[in-house]
């Protein structure tokens, strides 16, 4: 990600309709949810134990939703800086598969000024290959206007 | 269902417990989460680039208080069963996430300690096409070790 674009973002650069950075994290794999395990404390074995996957009629062991979510908020951070975001939310819509390639975009839908600071609110979404959801969301970043 | 009556759950909305203890930021931990994540963002791991941004030390990504699941950030009394501490009753195994929101008074900043108190914020249930859904709505805020809120985080449980 270009690092140099979020730090010049100024609130004179948004307007409603504008996309964000396409972020695509590729080939996600097994050892993705090992260490995401590892590093969150998250241990359940539905993300780590092929075969307790399986037997929780699951085709394999499938990613941690906070996973998919860590890399919308990457997209976000990319696109604003960390200190402007102001909140995010994200729903879980689909499982995240070892192998998948991950798109995160999003877009502006709506600018408010009424404060002084230029408020963003943005939706976005993180897809797969196959163009399925596997996460949406919607974020406000709250821009210096000067 | 869950265990227990939903009217057994409504009487615990409102409760609030201690969630998280001596939630360290640390520059190790913050590093490890982000490369977890795959984000090669150097504002993680460079206070340089951080200052350029107006913050005074490397700050932690916004989902970074999912490190919180360590024991080692639990108060010793921490239900280990239950989501988030509180124990609802809950099916482990057709719990779901549902949802999770943040809100960010500013980004936590290496070298802060967090407090996390959880509060049980809504319990409700839905029919759904495969029965009766549950939701439960935890709200956990984070302070540093002035009391000043960093990150209110809202996370929605579903038994399915």
């Amino acid at each position: 990600m270009n690092n140099e674009q979020t730090e010049r973002l100024r609130a004179s650069d948004v307007a409603v309709g504008d996309e964000g950075p396409t972020l695509v994290v590729e080939n996600v794999d097994r050892v993705d949810f090992v260490k995401y395990a590892g590093a969150s404390g998250d241990f359940n074995p539905l993300h780590v134990i092929e075969p307790y996957a399986k037997k929780a009629d699951n085709p394999s062991v499938f990613g941690q939703g906070m996973l998919t979510a860590g890399y919308a908020a990457q997209m976000l951070t990319d696109w604003f800086g960390v200190g402007n975001l102001d909140r995010f939310k994200t729903r879980f819509t689909a499982k995240l598969w070892p192998g998948d390639t991950v798109t995160v975009t999003g877009e502006v839908v709506d600018t408010d000024e009424s404060d002084g600071n230029m408020h963003v609110d943005t939706e976005f979404a993180a897809r797969n290959q196959d163009d399925e959801t596997l996460v949406t969301g919607d974020a406000t970043a709250v821009l210096p206007t000067e | 269902m869950p265990e227990k009556p939903l009217t057994e759950l409504e009487e615990l909305i409102g409760e609030s417990r201690i969630t998280v203890d001596g939630l360290v930021v640390e520059r190790g931990k913050v590093r490890e989460f982000v490369t977890a994540v795959r984000d090669e963002n150097p504002v993680y791991r460079d206070a340089d680039v951080a200052a350029e941004q107006g913050l005074d030390e490397v700050p932690a990504p916004p989902t970074f208080t999912q490190v919180a699941r360590h024991p080692r950030y639990q108060p010793a009394d921490f239900d280990d069963d239950g989501i988030q501490g509180f124990d609802l009753g809950f099916d482990e195994a057709r719990t779901v996430h549902g949802e999770q929101e943040y809100e960010f008074e500013r980004p936590a900043l290496v070298g802060e300690t967090l407090t996390g108190t959880t509060t049980l914020t809504d319990v409700s249930q839905r029919e759904g096409s495969d029965g009766t859904m549950t939701f439960a709505v935890l709200t956990t805020e984070y302070r540093n070790d002035d009391g000043e809120l960093l990150v209110t985080e809202r996370k929605t449980a579903i038994e399915t």
